[in-house]
């Protein structure tokens, strides 16, 4: 770490080992403030400026190429209408966003209020103890039948 | 060489021993090894067991019963349910709780012994294990929801146990064996029991609501254990008695495509899991139903069992993640949820993973066992036109499996819009869990570069494993047509994204068949009570005032005092009744 003060005579092999294992230790840690110092490290990037706007235009290129190499690539479907070019691309797109649009609809005509059925309850009873109490000040640790 | 004792012990019977005996055990530790230990000597002795042999049978009432009996079907089978068993354990690790260590074990156990029974009678035996034991696991979430679920879910497993029993007592007595061989049709005796009740375990579309009803509602650890094993079992239990039933093919295609729906909308992703597992299951049935039709068959079979095999694990890691979540938030609501990557980042990692290889996307478990199946109804779509649309509704699940798993569940929990829950990365032993899983879902989805590795593994696993081995899962083409299937599909989600035409997740109950008995059979269950609560007393006095009427005219008529008993009538009665029985006598003694 940085306010190491071994001399740097001593055997650097060791201070490798403890320099790695500390840094793993700090790694694993979360700080107080809830950021896990990994996450930085994994999904950093999701936080860059303007990111978005790559991701969009990233995969909309990529999804031109892919449709693209189709014309290259050559295929032999069992079935016919697979062969035709992008044929994969546009289902997929078109069942995707078929389903998403659906959601419309369905959720006005199925959802309901959260206690329809009248057994609206908290979280299950092995959560994490420290939350735990939080969360169900008030509520009978089991339910096991009415009285 | 095992001693004799040894290899006719059924792993899953003594995981089920194991799973009783730490019930009763009070010292953490000792079940923490039990139930981590249990598995892999499960896993050793099902390694070293012969196949194609009766390795334990008995003997009562004329029938022959087959304990343990390993072959190429079930072995995947058991041996996914195995290590799926090991990954609960470790997941399992923080609790103390006795009762769901032992029940976890002892469900995995029955599920295990179930696929290795050698005779119907022994599958229901287990069949029914598994549901007396699951049903504490979701029992031990401690919530009133739980409860009434937990009930309803035993009701339903209950009866497509005694639906069995009914089906193989026609076995039976038509055929005078109990052997699980393939059924020919329908039309054999006690076909269409056993049918329906393999189909409300596998959860066939009308029957599926048991499934989002309960598995939701149990425990954090208890709902990973219930992702491997029940519907797996049925699936199991088709691909063993029903292999190439039409009927199959068009209730798994169904299977795959309603869920999707169901899956946008829903807010609770456990929920979301659950219908997604419906989803998944629905391919594997479609599978077997193309099973033996001509050249498919090695192939569709092997579909089913591969992508079983993969689905345990991916499955279990989705449903692991979730777990995490819930474990330190307190809840799995998308609504509530969100940035959960910035301080659970390694579950977010392993999640996505889970979520790659539900989604097949090339070097993922999925990728290599669905395409299996995705080609069995391809080849027999060149015959039959009805096939090119199963085959469609395949394709069209596919992306609503990318959506509803692979991308509404990572993105909601762990990105979207921030949540501000700021929690604790989870436990060591849940991460090393979806860690194990997260790499069973990758090294099962690698091409083979060495040899026998990677995919060629899972397919050596396979029931016909030489066919498998001719089958090529990463050619060009192939994985062209996946990623532009993935790819368009994604960008579909940024695009509706963009544009905000991706519905807002919602707090709200979701209306599917549960409805009819849980609202609608239960509301004439209580209207009837309260018209017969009305009706009771009423009927009962009516029925009162017209006994005693007709008790008063009976006795003015022959009682003592009656009208009947007065005076000489009487005398004049019994010699005319005499006279007319004289009469009959004469003419039946002068006719014959």
């Amino acid at each position: 770490m940085s306010n190491d003060t071994t001399p740097p005579v001593r055997d650097t092999s060791g201070r490798f080992v403890k320099t790695a294992a500390e840094k793993v230790n700090a790694m694993s840690r979360t700080p107080d403030d809830g950021i896990h110092p990994m996450s930085r490290v994994l999904f950093g990037w999701t936080e860059k400026k303007g990111i978005g706007g790559i991701i969009f235009w990233g995969m909309a290129a990529l999804s031109i190429i892919l449709v693209l190499l189709d014309l290259i690539v050559p295929r032999h479907e069992k079935i016919g209408i697979a062969n035709a070019v992008g044929f994969y691309a546009l289902w997929g797109f078109a069942a995707f966003s078929f389903v998403v649009l659906m959601g419309w609809p369905l959720g006005k005509l199925l959802r309901r209020d959260e206690n329809y059925y009248g057994d609206l309850s908290g979280p299950p009873a092995d959560i994490d103890p420290a939350i735990a109490d939080r969360l169900n000040a008030g509520e009978p640790k089991a339910f096991e039948g009415e009285e | 060489m095992m001693p004799a004792w040894l290899a006719a012990l059924n792993p899953g019977w003594l995981m089920i021993l194991v799973g009783i005996a730490a019930l009763f055990i009070p010292y953490r530790q000792v079940r923490q090894v039990l139930t981590v230990g249990t598995p892999i000597a499960a896993i050793a002795l099902l390694v070293m067991a012969p196949h194609e042999v009766d390795l334990l049978t008995a003997e009562a009432l004329d029938i022959t019963f087959s304990f343990y009996r390993v072959d190429s079907l079930n072995f995947i089978f058991g041996l996914a349910f195995l290590i799926a068993s090991l990954l609960n354990a470790i997941y399992a690790l923080h609790t103390n709780n006795p009762r769901q260590d032992g029940m976890a074990l002892a469900y995995a156990g029955a599920a295990v012994s179930a696929s290795f029974a050698g005779d119907l009678m022994t599958l229901f035996v287990f069949w029914e294990i598994t549901a007396i034991t699951s049903v504490f696991l979701i029992l031990q979430a401690g919530t009133r929801a739980a409860y009434f679920a937990s009930m309803r879910y035993l009701v339903i497993q209950i009866l497509s146990g005694v639906i069995l029993l009914d089906g193989l007592s026609y076995v039976w007595r038509y055929n005078g064996t109990l052997s699980l061989e393939a059924f020919q049709s329908f039309s054999d005796p006690g076909a269409i029991y056993i049918f329906i009740a393999l189909g409300i375990k596998a959860a066939f579309p009308f029957m599926h609501n048991w499934l989002q009803d309960s598995y939701p509602k149990a425990s954090v650890v208890g709902a990973v254990v219930l992702s491997a094993f029940t519907t797996k079992l049925a699936v199991y239990g088709f691909a063993r008695l029903f292999p190439g039933f039409d009927a199959l093919i068009w209730i798994g295609a169904i299977m795959t495509v309603f869920p999707v729906f169901f899956a946008v909308i829903e807010n609770d992703l456990r929920r979301v899991l659950a219908y997604s597992l419906n989803n998944q299951v629905g391919f594997m049935i479609c599978a077997i139903g193309v099973g033996t039709a001509g050249v498919g068959n090695a192939l569709a079979l092997n579909g089913a069992s591969a992508h079983a095999f993969a689905h345990i694990i991916y499955k279990a890691l989705l449903f692991m993640s979730m777990g995490a979540v819930l474990y330190r938030t307190g809840t799995t609501k998308a609504s509530e949820l969100g940035g959960l990557y910035r301080s659970m980042p390694w579950t977010t990692l392993f999640c996505i993973i889970g979520g790659l290889s539900i989604s097949a996307f090339p070097l993922f478990s999925g990728f290599v066992a669905k395409s299996l199946t995705m080609s069995a109804v391809a080849y027999e779509g060149v015959s039959d036109p009805a096939m090119v649309v199963v085959w469609l509704m395949l394709l069209f699940a596919s992306a609503g499996v990318l959506e509803h798993s692979g991308i509404k569940i990572p993105y909601f929990a762990f990105f979207g819009h921030d949540s501000g829950k700021r929690v604790k990365e989870a436990p060591f032993n849940m991460l090393l869990a979806m860690g194990m899983a997260a790499f069973l879902c990758i090294a099962v989805g690698l091409p083979a570069i060495i040899p026998g590795f990677g995919y060629q593994w899972l397919y050596s696993l396979l029931p016909y494993p030489i066919e498998a081995s001719s089958y090529q899962p990463f050619t060009l083409e192939h994985i062209l047509t996946q990623m532009q299937l993935l790819v368009l599909a994604t960008f579909a989600f940024i695009l509706l994204k963009r544009f905000a035409l991706y519905p807002a997740e919602k707090p709200g109950t979701i209306l599917d068949t549960d409805w009819f008995y849980r609202k609608a059979g239960y509301g004439f269950v209580q209207w009837s009570g309260t018209v017969w609560g009305k009706m009771g007393p009423a009927t009962s006095t009516l029925f009162t005032r017209l006994s005693e009427r007709a008790y008063k005219r009976l006795e003015s008529a022959f009682s003592p005092r009656g009208e009947i008993a007065r005076g000489g009538l009487s005398g004049g009665a019994s010699i005319w009744t005499a006279v007319i029985l004289a009469a009959v006598l004469l003419m039946s003694f002068l006719s014959a």
